[in-house]
């Protein structure tokens, strides 16, 4: 069982600005991507507050709603959620402890980052994180402040467009996941020739998918799929040059830094997002 | 005990006689319409039935409950139709059984059934079309995948299939095929993925080759969710063609796709719904998609635009129907009206024209709840509108299993199991003259009745008992997800992705290859 009284007892004990200690968060490995969780997930991503998420995003004349909104009914499709100045470009798709996160954010001060997470408690330490990090770091000592990132629980195989609209992101990042090598469990597979159009559909054309992994078989299988799907192509060589955040990836998540304790191969790969065709 | 008509089509060829095609159980009845006599019938049998997977050696093991056992148990009756439809050309009728089989039928000049084909699929189909080329078959199922085949397999594809039986097949990707599990304690360097690999070899059929399917297929589209209806939309744009896939799942999303060969390509999703999403239905001539499911309510869509234009209620007129039930049985009222939110659950969409007071064919709208035992009739006018809810509830006496148009009268079909007579009732509609004109009023068509008192004679029963009639109509509500399994955001309670649960659910996952609803 996760979370025993105890250990959300000392969760709750810190203070504010105070780190969240990962031994209070840990949680079983494996979570199935296709049950039923008690998961909370918006109806459409306009219904999506990011304001509790990025507090500083929140823009400050509220949005109104257009009084003539021919679509606009008793239920309303105003979601009654404010109007944010940006919008979450990056997303870091089963983020663990969230390692990448912070060492992108201050890379990158002007783009709001998202971690998506599964597992409960370990959503809740990065959440926690990010608000500790807020409270020490002001954006003049670290650029962004760590303002600009946080996470979400979510099952990112079934419910990333309730999150994203249409070509929202510019970078995706699937890191070190879990490999399910037996042969049936293929489907719960976080790349997959089917899944691999949903996140072709949140990522604007131009934009990027990194893939790493210390699982050759799962990095062959990571690149044949998006090899051969028609919305992505590999990057490679020369045009790597300058990614900066192609080094950070290999650096910086707790996956990867094991892997290198360990003496492991990691094998990186990364997509770029092409041009939907045109209509036959 | 009568067993009732599951599905019922039309085929309608111009200057032939128009034909009704039944499914009793096992069987497809064809019945002339014009002569009022059934033209011939078919049976499926449990000799063409393939085995759920190829490797049944856990069969009964614990690792293989109880559901793996009830499929070998079915295999032993002849395997029960469960969904029926004709090519546009009204020269097909494709018919997919509960083992997996996709049946294709030739109607010959005479209203003979010819069998033509029969493929097992992977995963069980829950909604599959004829596209209008009539040379395409696109079939969802319950695995999430979208695969298309051809509507008559080539020569080659039918020789290899020819033996009867013969047909064990399982995971038609051949690019998961050919992926070999390779990793070893060498390759997986953190503790976590030794972990999974570990309990993952433990298991069996660690390396278990798949099989790809011996026939033409290809894979268009998937969810990560258990499909529940596809449907194939064609508007112009500039003057050309544009067709897409509509498919709705349960984790509540309707997904736009482009067609074939751009199927990769999703264009947009049309969300809104609360609760699982189980019947799409598209308004002729017009760029309206409504969807039902969960919700007390009807999806009314511009699908081009993936805009929700309205949410239209039909909770009230839901609750007219317990209500009444109530009365009649005595039940407490309060108690049943509770649970009504609950109860609706949208099994059925369809259109039918009817003529309006001028004369001119307009279509109205025919909503099915499950188990509930009224038909809603909307005119499409009134759909379109902002506020206006009024429809037309008539009142059928048993819960309507399928509906489709021969003529200009409407055909029921209905489970009247206990009662008897009555499963099929053909209605007529037009344009209400009464205090409110724009409604849709109804009486029975006689004539046609009369026609169709070939097919309810005893001689079209099939083997049934209460409790695999109501698996084999009634499966809409088991759609619905258990919630507040426990307090996430609070987090002190059980994190259900963290339990024993979640592994019973990885479970069930491997045994029936399903994203199967875990019933409580
Ligand atoms: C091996 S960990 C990698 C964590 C992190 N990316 C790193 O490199 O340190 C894989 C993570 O993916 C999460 N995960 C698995 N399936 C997921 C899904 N469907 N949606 C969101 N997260 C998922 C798991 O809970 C786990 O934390």
């Amino acid at each position: 069982m996760a979370g025993p009284p105890n250990k959300r007892q000392k969760r709750d004990d810190k203070q504010e600005g105070q780190m969240p200690q990962k031994k209070f968060y840990r949680q079983r490995a494996h979570a199935n991507p296709f049950s039923d969780h008690d998961l909370t997930y918006p109806e459409t991503p306009e219904a999506m507050n990011w304001g509790d998420h990025y507090p500083s995003y929140v823009a400050t004349v509220p949005a109104a709603v257009p009084k003539d909104d021919p679509v606009a009914t008793e239920d309303g499709n105003d979601y009654g959620v404010p109007r944010m100045t940006k919008q979450v470009e990056v997303a870091d798709i089963g983020c663990g402890f969230g390692g990448l996160l912070f060492a992108l954010a201050p890379k990158m001060p002007e783009t709001l980052i998202l971690g998506l997470e599964i597992r409960t408690s370990v959503t809740e330490f990065v959440q926690e994180k990010a608000k500790a990090l807020r409270v020490q770091h002001s954006p003049e000592s670290v650029p962004g402040g760590y303002q600009n990132v946080s996470c979400i629980r979510a099952n990112t195989m079934k419910f990333l467009p309730n999150f994203f609209a249409k070509a929202q992101l510019s970078k995706i990042f699937l890191c070190f996941p879990d490999p399910h090598f037996k042969a049936r469990k293929h489907k719960a597979r976080i790349v997959s020739t089917t899944l691999n159009s949903e996140y072709a559909f949140v990522v604007r054309p131009g934009g990027r998918v990194y893939t790493i992994t210390d699982v050759e078989d799962l990095h062959r299988w990571m690149v044949e799929h998006f090899e051969a799907h028609p919305s992505f192509e590999r990057v490679e060589g020369e045009e790597l040059e300058g990614d900066e955040v192609l080094k950070v990836m290999t650096t910086e998540t707790e996956e990867g830094k094991k892997v290198e304790r360990n003496g492991g191969t990691k094998y990186v790969a990364v997509f770029t997002r092409l041009e939907d065709p045109p209509w036959p | 005990m009568t067993h009732p008509f599951q599905c019922i089509a039309t085929v309608q060829l111009p200057g032939r006689d128009e034909y009704l095609a039944a499914a009793c159980g096992p069987k497809v009845f064809l019945v002339n319409a014009g002569k009022g006599e059934i033209a011939s019938e078919w049976s499926a049998s449990s000799l063409t039935t393939a085995t759920s997977n190829g490797n049944d050696d856990a069969a009964g093991t614990s690792e293989r409950p109880a559901k793996k056992q009830k499929t070998s148990n079915a295999a032993s009756h002849a395997p029960n139709i469960i969904k029926l439809t004709v090519s546009l050309s009204q020269q097909y009728i494709v018919a997919v059984t509960d083992d997996k089989v996709i049946h294709v039928f030739e109607i010959t000049g005479h209203g003979e059934l010819k069998a033509l084909s029969q493929r097992c699929m992977p995963k069980r189909p829950c909604a599959i079309q004829v596209l209008p080329d009539n040379a395409t078959i696109i079939c969802a199922d319950k695995f999430g995948d979208v695969y298309s085949l051809p509507l008559l397999p080539s020569d080659a594809a039918l020789t290899q299939n020819a033996s009867p039986g013969a047909e064990h097949v399982d995971v038609m990707k051949t690019d998961e095929a050919t992926f070999k599990p390779s990793a070893t304690n060498l390759t997986v360097h953190t503790e976590r993925n030794r972990k999974a690999l570990e309990a993952q070899m433990q298991q069996k059929n660690f390396s278990a080759k798949k099989e790809p399917l011996k026939f033409e297929h290809k894979l268009l589209l998937g969810h990560v969710s258990m499909l529940t209806d596809v449907v194939f939309a064609t508007r112009q744009v500039d003057g050309k063609q544009r067709s897409h896939i509509i498919t709705a799942d349960r984790d509540e999303h309707i997904r736009i796709s482009r067609a074939p060969p751009q199927s990769h390509v999703i264009e947009g999703y049309c969300l809104g719904h609360s609760e699982f999403v189980s019947k799409l239905c598209l308004i002729p001539g017009t760029d309206i998609l409504v969807s039902g499911g969960g919700d007390s309510w009807l999806g009314v869509w511009d699908w081009p635009s993936f805009k929700l234009r309205r949410k239209f209620d039909i909770r009230a007129a839901v609750l007219d129907t317990i209500r009444q039930d109530a009365e009649v049985s005595g039940a407490d009222k309060t108690d049943t009206i509770k649970k009504a939110d609950k109860d609706v659950v949208v099994s059925g969409l369809w259109t039918a024209p009817f003529a309006n007071a001028k004369g001119k064919q307009e279509t109205a709208l025919l909503v099915a709840c499950e188990r509930r035992p009224s038909l809603l009739i909307i005119p499409i006018s009134r759909l379109m509108l902002k506020k206006d809810e009024s429809m037309t509830q008539t009142r059928v006496g048993h819960s309507v299993l399928d509906v489709t148009c021969i003529g200009d009268s409407v055909v029921l079909s209905l489970d009247t199991r206990s009662a008897g007579p009555g499963r099929l009732q053909p209605m007529k509609l037009f344009q209400s003259s009464g205090n409110d004109k724009g409604a849709v009023d109804y009486e029975r068509d006689e004539e046609m009745d009369a026609k169709l008192k070939c097919l309810t004679k005893s001689s079209t029963d099939a083997h049934a008992d209460d409790k695999a009639l109501d698996e084999l109509l009634y499966g809409v509500a088991n759609l619905r997800k258990r919630r507040g399994w426990g307090d996430d955001a609070g987090g002190t309670q059980v994190d259900p992705s963290d339990t024993k649960r979640d592994d019973n659910g990885t479970e069930a996952m491997d045994v029936e290859d399903d994203l199967t609803v875990h019933k409580p």
